[in-house]
């Protein structure tokens, strides 16, 4: 599939030469009309490099094409395509809501009868009707969201760049949100989305790039991350049963593929070296040792593991 | 009209924040201050006329000889109006030639205070009241050649800005006032307070004829001239008012302009609106225009509209108008203040991390270029010029160069009629040389604020 977002070895230093190296060789793409999920501890380099892809900031090295447009040769006409949703906006407390769309408006060449009735629109979808006429500063949080929301679509951009849009939001805040993306992109918009809440990007997302002290460490679907992390990470078995003795631990222990095992109050722990099953040897052998055999379950890796492995354990 | 690409965003974000400044408390906060200080000083000032003022003190001495051939020195000490100090106040009398003090002696009910200063040839007397010292020296030489001692002083008593006001007293060879008129023209105009032997009167522009009646003595007349704009006026009171105001809307302009501008580029980033602007199809250099062109209308058109009321209040007050091109030189040296100080401030809210720092960048640019400018340069005059006073001048002189609010002060000053120069501070240093650096500094502030926004805008 085309993609819509080329970033290549793009790298970013504050503060000159010397300075703070925030992005390290960066590079990824992002297929048109996907939902890209962007990952990475604090600190990591999320936020700067959505604020290159958004052309707020140049980067100190590397190339970034939106829709094939160079950032640095046809930085316009890259804006005209992206539409922006910072994480924390909030706006200019002396303008209404609908002042604040018709002022983004306006810079797209919007004729100003056009931009109002499209303005009117995006409040009318997104909950805001009540208080277009109401300045911001009267306007919670859940609502700065919205409006931060409408103000990126006025244009009708192909790439919605999105930094935490369900932050700080309720439950039903963070599902209507959720709804809304998936939303967006069945209506062929294609959706960067940075998030900390890795359930949400694990509902939303086919790709992901995993972005850990300013390098990529992982880029491909969840789903083939989960395989890869499987290859190559130990597995754990949680048995449940009673009656375990000394003997039946010796005698899982010496099965091949066993790297570790501990007991537990509910039974035992078995580590299994990666790429081996030994689910059916483990089971046998306790039963063949007197215990009494409840649950044998494979430990299931989520997004969280593979995030938490890929970044040596980093918040999100 | 699609604009050119380095224009993009210009004219949405001069109208997003001119709209918002002029709907700021900040603004009509200040701009009732401008107008306060400008237009009400305009009409406080031309009110007084412009002028200094007379001193408020004055003490006349005559050289009396009496009969014994002694010295008497008779001072007289009133306001500058003719009105007597109290009775008793203590009038000191010293020889100047030796230094002494010869006596005090306190006034009589009209004012005088008569001394026997023997041959004291060179007398001073002196008087004090509250914080104010007057003085007048005397001199004992040939007689006079008319029966009576008379004093005149050249003031604005009227504080009309002219210097055409001539107050005089008259004693007999005894020091005792006469009774007499003052013609002008062969009109009276004043007489002698018969107490006191004083009167004033104000010359009208132009010859007169000015002559003295004393009862008994033949007349005395002089012929004056008083000039539109030089010699007795030299100080015009309508260009002096204006030099004034001008002097203190210049310091009013800084401070206007920086409060108006100093979160423009700051506000937005802690909003985090900053990241939003940018992402639209704009250039850098159109966002960071459309800031400079908005912060420079919205402190530009009420401090134009102020001045130019000022000065119609000024003409309106002193009854004649400035110099039509020192005046035209004030409204358009403002706005080149103006233009400096938006775009010094905009590089200052651009560095500014938060709205805290904006302020103080600000209050610091301000006192920088108002206060410790001066007084780095006297430090580097002193230093550089090894005690020679005429290179300390000249470091003084040039060093206005550079300072963006006195190369304003002075081409203002420079605009302003020749005979008012002095007053303004003063420059030796040729206008073109100022026009030059007007330049530089426009170019400069220009080029500094457009590289910083490029560069730190959004970081």
């Amino acid at each position: 599939m085309r993609s819509v977002i080329d970033v290549e070895g793009i790298a970013k230093v504050y503060g000159g030469s010397h300075g703070q190296r925030a992005l390290d060789g960066v590079s990824f793409s992002v297929p048109k009309g996907s939902v890209f999920g962007f990952l990475g501890p604090n600190g990591a380099g999320k936020t700067t490099t959505i604020r290159i892809l958004a052309t707020v900031l140049d980067p100190t090295e590397g190339t970034v094409r939106i829709d094939g447009h160079d950032l640095r040769e046809e930085p316009l006409a890259a804006k005209e395509e992206i539409g922006l949703m910072p994480d924390e906006v909030l706006f200019y407390p002396t303008l209404t809501g609908m002042q604040h769309l018709l002022y983004y408006a306006s810079f797209y060449g919007i004729p100003r009868k056009d931009a109002r009735a499209r303005a009117k629109e995006l409040l009318d979808q997104f909950t805001l009707a009540d208080a277009a006429d109401k300045k911001l500063k009267a306007y919670s949080h859940g609502m700065k969201k919205r409006l931060a929301l409408a103000q990126c679509l006025l244009h009708d951009p192909q790439v919605l760049i999105m930094d935490e849009p369900a932050n700080g939001l309720d439950p039903a805040g963070m599902r209507y949100f959720r709804d809304l993306i998936r939303w967006l992109n069945s209506q062929g918009k294609t959706v960067f989305l940075s998030s900390h809440m890795l359930s949400e990007v694990e509902q939303l997302c086919e790709r992901v790039g995993i972005i850990d002290r300013g390098k990529i460490v992982a880029e491909d679907t969840i789903a083939n991350l989960a395989t890869r992390l499987a290859t190559g990470a130990p597995t754990v078995l949680h048995v449940t049963a009673s009656g375990i003795s000394d003997v039946a631990l010796q005698a899982v222990a010496r099965i091949p593929g066993v790297a570790k095992v501990e007991p537990t109050p509910s039974g035992v722990d078995v580590s299994v070296e990666a790429g081996t099953d030994v689910s059916a040897d483990v089971s046998k052998a306790l039963v063949l040792a007197g215990a009494q055999l409840r649950e044998l379950r494979a430990e299931q890796r989520s997004l969280e593991d593979l995030f938490l492995a890929l970044t040596k354990g980093g918040a999100p | 009209m699609k604009l050119p690409a380095f224009l993009r965003g210009t004219p949405q974000v001069f109208r997003q924040e001119l709209f918002a400044s002029v709907k700021s408390v900040r603004f009509l906060i200040m701009a009732l201050v401008s107008a306060l200080v400008i237009v009400g000083g305009s009409y406080g000032i031309s009110g007084l006329g412009g002028g200094f003022g007379p001193p408020p003190l004055v003490v006349w001495l005559h050289p009396i000889v009496d009969t014994n051939g002694d010295h008497i020195a008779v001072a007289w000490a009133a306001d500058p109006f003719g009105a007597p100090v109290a009775q008793g106040t203590i009038v000191s009398f010293e020889d100047l030639n030796t230094s002494t003090t010869l006596g005090e002696v306190p006034t009589d009910s009209n004012g005088f205070a008569r001394l026997n200063v023997g041959t004291a040839p060179v007398v001073a007397a002196m008087v004090r009241l509250g914080n104010i010292p007057a003085a007048s020296i005397t001199q004992w030489g040939s007689p006079p050649p008319v029966d009576f001692f008379f004093l005149v002083n050249q003031n604005d008593l009227d504080q009309d800005g002219g210097y055409d006001d001539l107050s005089m007293q008259v004693v007999d060879l005894t020091g005792a006032p006469v009774a007499g008129r003052v013609l002008l023209n062969a009109t009276e105009v004043a007489t002698l307070n018969p107490n006191t032997g004083f009167a004033w009167f104000s010359l009208p522009p132009g010859e007169s004829n000015v002559t003295l009646e004393v009862a008994g003595e033949p007349p005395l007349s002089q012929t004056m001239y008083v000039g539109d704009s030089g010699g007795a006026t030299f100080l015009s009171g309508p260009d002096f008012v204006l030099l004034i105001i001008a002097t203190l809307s210049t310091l009013f302009i800084s401070i206007f302009a920086i409060t108006i501008t100093f979160d423009s580029v700051s506000k937005e980033r802690v909003q985090g609106t900053m990241d939003l602007l940018l992402s639209r199809p704009v250039s850098r250099t159109g966002v960071l225009l459309g800031k400079f062109l908005a912060s420079f209308a919205a402190v530009a058109i009420p401090v134009t509209l102020v001045n130019l009321a000022g000065i119609g209040v000024i003409s309106a007050a002193s009854g004649k108008a400035p110099t039509g091109s020192f005046a035209a030189a004030f409204v358009g040296y403002s706005l080149l203040l103006i233009a400096f100080y938006v775009l010094l401030q905009l590089t200052m809210s651009t560095l500014a991390k938060t709205g805290g720092t904006a302020v103080l960048f600000g209050v610091l640019i301000w006192l920088l270029l108002n206060i410790l400018y001066s007084i780095v340069t006297l430090v580097v005059a002193s230093v550089f010029s090894g005690g020679d006073p005429a290179t300390f001048f000249r470091i003084q002189q040039y060093a206005a160069l550079g300072n963006p609010s006195a190369v304003v002060g002075n081409l203002i000053s420079l605009s302003a009629p020749v005979d008012l120069g002095f007053f303004g501070g003063g420059t030796t240093l040729d206008a073109g040389l100022f026009a030059g650096a007007a330049v530089f500094w426009f170019v400069s502030l220009f080029l500094l604020a457009l590289w910083t926004f490029q560069k730190k805008a959004a970081e």
